[in-house]
């Protein structure tokens, strides 16, 4: 029998989810709640010393900032009932938390990319998870091409540009130039906490910002990494394929 | 009614102006060029006179033997001729007055001279004026080309190498027009016709082999981009040897072939099989060719061998008696010639203008013009480098699209292996055009457009007075263009020049209208078979092209914002090693086609650093070679010449009476032997 | 401190067999890491007297601080008429991170290679002098998130060994099967990405699904995709129940019989083989010289595993495998890594079916101390076979249990120079293919 890989992709059948007509599954937004873990670190600041990242704030109101959760789970068990099952975000809403939860549109949509969608990442000095599940959007499960959009190789060609990673010193002017490169109208999408808050590195000496202040950011997709799904979700809310409230109920 | 003293007058002009050129030269070169500005627009004149008139006028000169005479004529093809050359002139006499201080004013007085030999080839009706036409012109080039920059080893060898394949050229001459004088008992062929003889094949093939020497058609090319290439020489220079020098291979091949009444089959196999060769080679070695005048060179051995490819279909088109086709392949190469001659010698200027300014001729060394009025001559060249790449609706295309739409007519040949190999010679020539699109991008790419913050801004950036560079130019690439739009004109022209060959009324056969374009704006290839008209196609194409910036203007939605270009995310580039150059442009070829290109690469030097690290304690040269076997195979040849003649001057001729007393007694004993055996 | 699997012996000279594999300094004083390749053995002793500058390439890339890009230039020279550099540099598909390259070139043919690293420096060693190890566990492992498993294992066992801690095995067990998922899912990721430059549009597609499958296993049974924050002092967080392992298992077979059958049509496809054999040899002489390690030392015929030159538990107790090739070049290579894969999943058996079920981890106390020491001189080390090859964290702590030293020996460092090498002489295309099969990252030699 020979080997023909058309036959054997067609054997195979379809992987494909069917989001956003169904909600994601458990697998798709994985979680495990794990015990707490004993110390901290008094470095760590802004409100509440659990968080190593400063997202928490109890004061004066319940807020976490998930542009800022690395997702290390060290606030469980805190008071929070932060659990980060799948169910983890609509229960962090309930807790009356910021609506930065799931990707949000910040400042403007363009819904003429709706059908045709063209996006360049760029990689400003990430720890590799989020470039991976950027790039895992073309595998079967998720495939990004029947939604339109698509991934191109230089910004001339690209109608967005997603950002991944906590802005290096050495990746300033490379990003500052890949944006002036993108013709207009264009959109930027912030990916992972590393790029919208620096994350964990946000004290490091090579962290320079946050991205939106370098660039004018139109969507935030929070995660360390994001999921697939979370990241396909902010980029259909950018092109407008989907709504807000479509997603969240 | 234009009488024939007119035109025996304005030839007479013609001569004397650019003779006294010629003696102004040493004193006053703006002189002489403007002297030739002058004669050539007599040319031009004259020969519009006489293709318009369509009769042809003699003047005699002297009597040479009983049944010869040394002529004049001014016939509609050799006027033809003078029309293309005269428009050359004139554009390269236009550079050379404001940019030719180069060189010293020898050269303004050789390359008049140059051009007054070419005249009386090309007005000559007698074989001796051709010879004398001939071997002046040689002449003339071979100290043009020595006044060529360079080292002067190789400009000497250039040079020589050029005399040598000029001499041997008229050597064949010579055997052709012997062929001729047995054939008819005179030597005033050249202005008669029909003639049939025994000697057809022996004319044919030295008139073939002597012409192509000329030309630089394969396999003897490196007479064509040689003495350009590695003399350096000067670029109006070039010009004139490249465009009308192979014009003059041209026309004696075409007058020689068209006095013969009766062709051969295999002539026509013979020339198409060499054309095609020489279409190839050309493209091939001018796509990796990082010489400035060594690419334009080459690029001539292409057309050149297109020009000879419809030769040869018009001779195997008339064997199988199809007038229509020989005819429309006469037309092409006519055609071809015309169109080739103005775009090559506008080549030639605008690179030798950018050499001048870049004082190299590299188009690996980035570019340093910069400044306003250019904007002109950047048109031109782009023009240029067009219609030589056959885009549409220029001249190279339209004559492109008449070769190879003869060649599609293949088909019609009686003979299975005619229409075998004119389809093949069909596909090869396709390649061809192919592989020429990348040398033409090259040398306006890289030779003009490539140039770095850095280097542009260490040099002065002066530009040799734009606008009047930009006249020249500007009248060559409009007659680029209106030959192109305006090939309805061309074609008239070819036809009355061709008359003389021509079995139908060409003019009228071919050019008609058609689907709703007016009448005599359509050119016909075959009846049936393709049409085009250039003046429609140029109207549609600004029509379809303006319409999107006229609605973006009146709608206001045109919006432009500069930046820079992307080089992955790094700033510009500041050195010229850091952007792909000319060399690497033109790498895969040479890679991917090593077997044709003979493709060497090594490793020339390998020594050792002193204090780096352990890993990698090397330093070494890398090459890239291509190389030209013919050439290896002359250089061999040439050896082999110095050999045996270095041999018979030591061996067989030293200077000793006694050897020489030696000869004599052998000698007079042969012929004592000789009378012997034959009176008794 | 007394490191098991060491033996302390002053080396005078690299070469051979025995590797040069880091040079970190503690107390003041420089010490080298060898390793002896032929006899699977770590080596410690002071830097060898004559030591050619090799490593200062190393260094000065390991070390520079972030801010510009560095070249690490193999140090010869060339010259020739016609050569460019040509950059193919931060932003470009061929290197989805960032990080870049400069090919000297006159066309065609690469003649030198020149990567340009330093793009993502962030320097985690120097910030987290001073924290406490289970907070600096947060920024090692999101140094290089796709080896994140291998980098907070080998950080918390050299910090378990600092602190003397008596981890329980589960944990050592458990952190071994995240390590070869990881393995798994790394392999198949430059499997895929080999596929994707050849345009096998199929044979990419059925890679990535398979893939995907791992990250959620990933996912479900450790918490996170990539692995992050499996890891604690102490343990794991997390308890593979026997179930658990049975489901691991189930599920990674049929992954890998599906897997086995993708690499059957990838074997008889002229037209992938193609594309990798023949192309950026890495001679074995080579690859020893220039300190070449993991799959691409593996597949130049070099027999080094660090699970069996290291072999802290489990590793100790089961069967490796070293899977080797002698081709050199980039199918080799490939194939090195598609038999770790098939072997991977033997070793998850042993592992899932011998573990020992005796608690995940220590509790938690709040201060833990080190073993008191007057030798200013006292570190601990781990090594781990990351799936890009051998990772060395070595750790000292301060009195009272802060980091006091951190130095981090990624795998993918130390292979930049053989990649250069091996690529000269090749052409464009080949370029994709050597890159994807040295597995090289960016985030892990930059940290």
């Amino acid at each position: 029998m020979p080997k023909i890989w058309v036959l054997r992709g067609i054997k195979k059948g379809i992987l494909t989810n069917e989001f956003p007509k169904k909600k994601p599954t458990a697998e798709e937004i994985p979680g495990r709640a794990v015990p707490p873990v004993a110390t901290t670190n008094s470095d760590w600041v802004s409100g509440e010393k659990v968080c190593p990242t400063g997202a928490i704030q109890s004061a004066p109101e319940r807020r976490i900032d998930m542009g800022k959760c690395i997702y290390c789970q060290r606030c469980a068990g805190s008071g929070f009932d932060f659990d980060v099952s799948n169910k983890g975000r609509v229960k962090a809403l309930q807790a009356n938390v910021n609506d930065n939860n799931a990707a949000e549109v910040v400042a403007k949509r363009l819904r003429i990319f709706k059908r045709s969608f063209h996006i360049l990442m760029i990689d400003v000095g990430s720890c590799n998870a989020c470039n991976l599940e950027v790039l895992n959007l073309s595998n079967p499960y998720y495939d990004l091409t029947r939604f339109g959009i698509f991934f191109t190789n230089s910004p001339k060609h690209a109608d967005a540009l997603i950002v991944v990673g906590a802005l290096n010193r050495a990746m300033v002017d490379v990003l500052k130039r890949t944006y002036e490169s993108m013709p207009e109208p264009k959109l930027v999408i912030s990916a992972g906490a590393c790029a919208i808050s620096g994350g964990i590195f946000r004290g490091t000496e090579s962290f320079v910002s946050p991205i939106q202040d370098v660039l004018p950011v139109d969507v935030v997709i929070p995660g360390c990494p994001p999921t697939p799904i979370q990241i396909l979700e902010g980029l259909l809310l950018a092109v407008g394929k989907i709504d807000k409230e479509a997603v969240l109920h | 009614m234009i009488s024939g003293t007119i035109l025996v007058e304005i030839i007479l002009c013609i001569f004397v102006v650019f003779g006294i050129g010629t003696i102004l030269g040493p004193l006053s070169k703006k002189a002489a060029y403007s002297l030739g500005i002058v004669g050539s627009l007599l040319g031009v004149l004259l020969s519009l006179l006489v293709l318009v008139k369509g009769e042809a006028v003699s003047i005699f000169l002297w009597r040479v033997t009983a049944a010869s005479s040394a002529q004049l004529v001014i016939s509609p093809f050799s006027s033809y001729f003078l029309l293309i050359s005269s428009l050359v002139w004139l554009g390269t006499c236009l550079y050379s007055v404001r940019y030719d201080d180069d060189y010293p004013n020898t050269l303004s007085s050789l390359l008049l001279l140059t051009i007054l030999s070419m005249v009386l080839i090309l007005v000559s009706g007698d074989a001796i004026t051709f010879l004398v036409g001939w071997e002046s012109m040689t002449i003339a080039s071979f100290f043009m080309i020595l006044e060529g920059k360079g080292n002067s080893e190789g400009v000497r060898s250039a040079a020589f190498l050029f005399l040598a394949f000029g001499e041997g050229s008229s050597v064949f001459i010579m055997l052709a027009f012997s062929g001729f004088y047995s054939s008819v008992g005179s030597f005033n062929f050249l202005s008669t016709s029909g003639i049939i003889g025994p000697l057809g094949s022996w004319i044919f093939i030295t008139s073939l082999i002597g012409f192509g020497l000329k030309m630089g058609i394969a396999p003897f090319h490196i007479n064509e981009w040689l003495p350009i290439a590695h003399s350096s020489a000067p670029s109006n220079a070039s010009a004139l040897l490249s465009a009308t020098l192979t014009l003059m291979g041209v026309y004696g091949l075409i007058n020689t072939v068209s006095h013969l009444a009766q062709y051969e089959l295999w002539w026509g196999w013979l020339t198409l099989a060499i054309g095609g060769i020489s279409a190839l080679l050309g493209a091939l070695f001018s796509s990796v060719s990082e010489h400035s005048k060594g690419l334009p060179a080459y690029s001539t051995i292409e057309n050149n061998g297109m020009i000879v490819i419809a030769i040869g279909a018009y001779l195997l088109a008339s064997y199988y008696h199809l007038a229509l086709l020989a005819d429309f392949a006469m037309i092409a190469a006519l055609f071809h010639a015309f169109s080739h001659s103005i775009s090559k010698a506008s080549l030639f200027l605008f690179n030798g203008w950018i050499s001048k300014v870049k004082r190299s001729f590299d188009l690996n060394s980035p570019n340093i013009i910069s400044g306003k009025g250019i904007g002109l001559a950047r048109l031109a060249g782009i023009f240029t480098v067009l219609s030589l790449a056959a885009a549409p609706p220029l001249a190279g295309y339209v004559s492109e699209w008449m070769i190879l739409e003869v060649l599609f007519q293949s088909f019609r040949y009686g003979d299975l292996t005619s229409q075998i190999v004119g389809t093949l010679v069909g596909a090869v020539i396709a390649l061809a055009a192919g592989i020429v699109i990348v040398a033409m991008t090259k040398v306006y790419g890289f030779g003009f457009l490539w140039s770095t913050k850095v280097e542009t801004q260490k040099e002065s950036g002066e530009v040799y007075g734009g606008k009047a560079l930009s006249g020249s130019l500007v009248y060559l690439f409009a007659l680029i263009i209106g030959i192109g739009v305006g090939a309805p004109g061309v074609f008239f022209f070819a036809s009355n020049a061709a008359s003389h060959l021509l079995q139908t009324d060409a003019f009228s056969t071919f050019v008609t209208g058609l689907l709703g374009v007016p009448a005599y704006f359509v050119i016909l290839s075959g009846i049936p078979f393709g049409g085009f008209s250039p003046t429609f196609t140029a109207v549609f194409m600004l029509g379809l092209l303006s319409v999107p910036v006229l609605i973006a203007r009146l709608g206001g939605t045109l919006s432009i914002r500069r930046t820079h270009g992307w080089f992955a995310g790094n700033d510009q580039p500041a050195h010229s090693y850091e952007l792909y150059n000319s060399f690497g442009y033109s790498t895969p070829i040479r890679i991917m086609l090593r077997f044709l290109l003979r493709t060497k690469e090594s490793v020339v030097h390998r020594g050792v650093l002193n204090n780096t690290v352990v890993l990698a304690p090397e330093e070494y040269v890398v090459e890239l070679e291509v190389l030209d076997a013919f050439k290896r195979f002359y250089d061999l040849l040439a050896k082999w010449t110095i050999w045996l003649s270095t041999y018979v001057s030591k061996k067989v001729m030293p200077g000793r009476l006694g050897l020489y007393l030696v000869y004599i007694m052998i000698a007079f004993t042969f012929v004592l032997l000789y009378i012997l055996f034959t009176v008794a | 401190m007394i490191h098991k699997y060491v033996e302390r012996r002053q080396v005078q000279e690299v070469g051979g067999p025995i590797q040069l594999s880091s040079i970190f300094r503690a107390g003041g004083h420089s010490y080298a890491l060898l390793t002896d390749t032929a006899a699977n053995k770590t080596i410690l002793s002071e830097v060898p007297a004559r030591l050619g500058k090799e490593f200062e390439l190393l260094l000065k890339g390991g070390q520079a601080p972030p801010g510009a890009p560095i070249d690490l230039d193999p140090g010869s020279k060339v010259e020739g008429y016609g050569l460019f550099t040509f950059r193919y540099g931060p932003v470009t598909y061929g290197v989805p991170e960032a990080g870049g390259f400069k090919l000297v070139t006159y066309g065609e043919r690469i003649i030198k290679v020149i990567p340009q690293v330093n793009f993502k420096k962030r320097l985690v060693e120097n910030k987290v002098i001073g924290w406490k190890p289970e907070d600096a566990l947060l920024l090692v492992e999101r140094s290089a998130g796709n080896f994140s498993a291998s980098y907070s294992t080998c950080f918390v066992t050299a910090v378990e060994e600092a602190l003397n801690l008596d981890v329980p095995s589960q944990a050592k067990w458990t952190r071994a099967v995240a390590i070869e998922l990881e393995r798994i899912y790394n392999h198949l990721y430059v499997f895929g990405r080999l596929a994707e430059a050849a345009s096998q549009n199929v044979a990419t597609a059925q890679i990535n699904a398979l893939r995907e499958r791992v990250l959620r296993l990933n996912g479900k049974y450790f918490g996170h995709r990539y692995l992050f924050g499996f890891n604690t002092i102490g343990g794991v967080r997390l308890d593979i129940s026997k179930e658990d392992g049975r489901e691991i298992l189930d599920s990674i077979r049929t992954l890998i019989r599906e897997f086995s059958d993708l690499v059957e049509y990838f074997l008889s496809s002229r037209i992938f083989l193609d594309r990798l054999q023949g192309t950026a040899r890495l001679p074995k002489q080579d690859a020893l010289n220039l300190g070449a390690v993991g799959p691409c030392a593996r597949g130049s015929g070099v027999e080094w595993d660090d699970r069996l030159t290291y072999p802290i538990e489990p590793y100790g107790d089961i069967y490796i495998n070293i899977e080797t090739d002698n081709g050199e070049d980039t199918m080799a290579r490939t194939m090195v890594r598609i038999r770790e894969i098939q072997s991977s999943v033997v070793v998850l058996r042993e592992l899932l079916d011998k573990m020992p079920h005796d608690g995940p981890r220590l509790e938690p106390s709040s201060e833990y101390s080190p073993i008191s020491s007057n030798d200013p001189a006292d570190f601990s080390f781990c090594r781990i076979e990351s799936p890009s090859g051998d990772l060395i964290h070595v750790v000292q702590l301060d009195e009272q249990g802060r980091i006091a030293n951190l130095q981090v020996r990624p795998a993918s460092l130390v292979n930049w120079i053989p990649f250069a090498k091996s690529l000269e002489n090749n052409v464009f295309t080949d370029f994709q293919f050597a890159f994807e099969s040295f597995g090289l990252s960016y985030a892990d030699s930059d940290r």
